[in-house]
């Protein structure tokens, strides 16, 4: 069985059936990136892996380590290993981010001033979290969190929407230490799923497994490099014959 | 003499301890004057009666003038009381860096506390005092009225912060006006955070050119407390400024938080923050903020909220493998979060751990 395994999901938000039947696997170590139109339901899948409030799963499963984790809350689920960087992160007043950091791991001041560092943040530790931050200071913020989790399972939903160039870099850094990308693919334990609309990303994280998702199924899998530059050529609606063309369990198979 | 058994955690919980270093102190039972002492050089601590023979301007001048003694009933009845109470003064330009402590308790069950306080900074001077009031133990019924009139001369500088750790049985009635004088500033912190039947207190502080009045504070209303807090700051002079921050957390009890600003003179400011969090449905937080303008030359500006913990910012933290009650703690603690410019570090941790205790204890 895979390290995330997602079978026949079926999910609801307000009582309008969004995800019509999911199926996607992420193997340990590895990185996922999810490609899809505005509102195709990407970011409902990560709502529905996460446990979110307002994400129903009303048919399948959603298995992470070998348990079925649909009935356990978000918080649950963090502490299982599944870690979720917002696209729109909340501002919370008055509560500092260097306590929430120190809320969340035994990391000494110091190694958590290093990754503030790495991220640019280090000025913002002592700010509340997110308010005032630009965009790309948010997405900052999330990584800096997530590297004070250290989840067994990434959920990155557009982490460079809203990120120059410069500032997706930075982000990246953080990113690959999480994934241990320094280590050989047969020895890195932490997996992610990233959302990307631009794929800029992918300049900077090597992704091993692309999938497609359109109004709420998975249209198709294969190399991020390829599928992305189908995206690029022919857009979506155009390129829906294309990625059904292709069968996972076939690329899985070639990896 | 007085035989009532004090609870020594009582008087720790309002920040009082004879063990912590502070430049002097003062301690109230009921009626009689326990603990008057004073450290330093420059810096006069001594029992109200007393100040009045060694300094007749005390009584002359600054007793029951900023609060006028016909100001309310209340005023009036302590009028009729022999004073009780501190009077404490600061040399001009000397600065004291210790907080002065200061604790009043109430004992006797059933009866009636008037205490009457007076502190007066000469020019340049700067002190920061930390009043507590607390029963002796927590059962104690009764009423406590208390009177603080203040004097600060031309560049003073005072902190003054109140902790208040009632009993659930007390009604408290605390009067206290501030004469800022010029460029002088004053920061008041106000902390309530336990159960109590009602307190009502609405200070003032008349502010004079390029002086300036901050007020701060905290309250975490429980059971069925009634709170009618406030404060007023009336901007007298050319450049003075205000500023009334007030944040409350109901879980039951009526809050009601009446603020002023009032700019009375050309180039005065002021800001005014009433936040407000109901972490149910049991309590009641009535904010009243006021602006008053009497120049056009004038710029006062407040924001107000009352709401609940927005469940968006929940989920956001147990995304990151908090529990929901550690999540609204964060929250809370967070949201009742004044950093305070010009507090000592020392008064800032006092009230920092009182806050947090508090949360532990209800959340």
């Amino acid at each position: 069985m895979s390290f995330l395994e997602i079978t026949d999901l079926h999910v609801s938000v307000e009582g309008k059936e969004i995800l019509k039947g999911i199926d996607l696997s992420v193997d340990m170590g590895r990185t996922a990136i999810i490609f899809g139109p505005n509102g195709s339901g990407k970011s409902t899948l990560m709502g529905a892996i996460s446990g979110l409030p307002g994400y129903e799963i009303t048919q399948g499963s959603i298995t992470f380590k070998g348990q079925d984790i649909s009935g356990l809350s978000v918080d649950e689920r963090s502490r299982l290993g599944i870690g979720l960087s917002f696209q729109y992160p909340p501002a919370i007043k008055g509560v500092r981010l260097r306590t929430l950091l120190e809320t969340l791991s035994r990391k000494t001041p110091e190694k958590i001033m290093e990754y503030a560092q790495l991220l640019n943040l280090s000025g913002y530790l002592d700010r509340d979290i997110n308010v005032g931050f630009s965009g790309g200071e948010r997405k900052r913020s999330e990584v800096l969190q997530l590297m004070m989790q250290m989840p067994d399972l990434l959920l990155l939903d557009e982490p460079e929407s809203g990120v120059d160039i410069e500032n997706i870099s930075v982000i990246a850094d953080g990113l690959r230490i999480i994934l241990e990308k320094d280590q050989p693919i047969s020895k890195r334990k932490r997996s992610a799923i990233i959302i990307t609309h631009t794929g800029f990303i992918l300049d900077y994280i090597k992704a091993d497994i692309a999938f497609v998702i359109m109004n709420g199924h998975v249209l198709g899998c294969g190399a991020p490099g390829e599928i992305f530059e189908e995206i690029r050529r022919d857009g979506y609606s155009k390129c829906s014959s294309c990625f059904a063309e292709k069968f996972c369990e076939e690329y899985k198979g070639a990896l | 003499m007085n035989t009532v058994q004090i609870d020594t955690g009582r008087l720790s919980e309002i920040g009082y301890d004879s063990c912590v270093a502070s430049c002097g102190n003062f301690m109230v039972l009921d009626h009689t004057v326990m603990e008057s002492h004073c450290n330093i050089e420059g810096l006069v601590v001594l029992p109200l009666k007393q100040a009045f023979d060694a300094y007749p301007h005390v009584r002359e001048k600054l007793f029951f003038n900023v609060v006028p003694r016909d100001s309310s009933d209340t005023t009036l009845q302590a009028a009729e009381k022999e004073p009780v109470g501190y009077y404490i003064f600061v040399e001009p330009g000397v600065r004291i860096e210790e907080p002065l402590q200061a604790a009043f308790l109430f004992g006797e069950t059933g009866s009636r506390q008037f205490i009457h306080n007076i502190i007066e900074l000469g020019e340049g001077a700067e002190l920061n005092v930390v009043n507590g009031c607390t029963t002796a133990t927590h059962d104690r019924s009764g009423t406590h009225v208390g009177i603080t009139e203040t004097y600060l001369g031309k560049n003073a500088h005072l902190g003054y912060t109140m902790i208040h750790n009632w009993g659930h049985a007390m009604e408290v009635f605390p009067v206290g006006a501030v004469s800022v004088g010029e460029g002088a500033r004053y920061i008041s912190n106000y902390v309530g955070m336990t159960e109590v039947r009602k307190i009502a207190t609405n200070p003032i502080a008349h502010v004079a050119s390029g002086g300036s009045a901050r007020f701060y504070s905290v309250i975490f209303s429980k059971g069925d407390s009634y709170f009618d807090t406030g404060a007023r700051v009336i901007l007298k002079g050319k450049d003075a400024s205000g500023e009334i921050i007030s944040r409350v957390v109901s879980e039951g009890g009526t809050v009601i938080s009446r603020q002023l600003l009032s700019g009375e003179h050309a180039g005065t400011f002021g800001h005014m923050e009433c936040s407000g969090l109901l972490l149910n449905e049991n309590g009641v937080i009535h904010s009243i903020p006021e602006l008053r303008g009497a120049h056009p030359d004038i710029n006062l500006a407040h924001e107000a909220a009352v709401g609940k913990i927005s469940r968006e910012e929940l989920s956001y933290l147990m995304t990151r493998g908090l529990n929901e009650e550690q999540a609204r703690a964060l929250i809370i603690r967070g949201f009742l979060d004044i950093k305070i410019e010009g507090l000592p570090e020392k008064v800032q941790s006092f009230m920092d751990e009182i806050i947090s205790r508090s949360i532990e204890g209800s959340i």
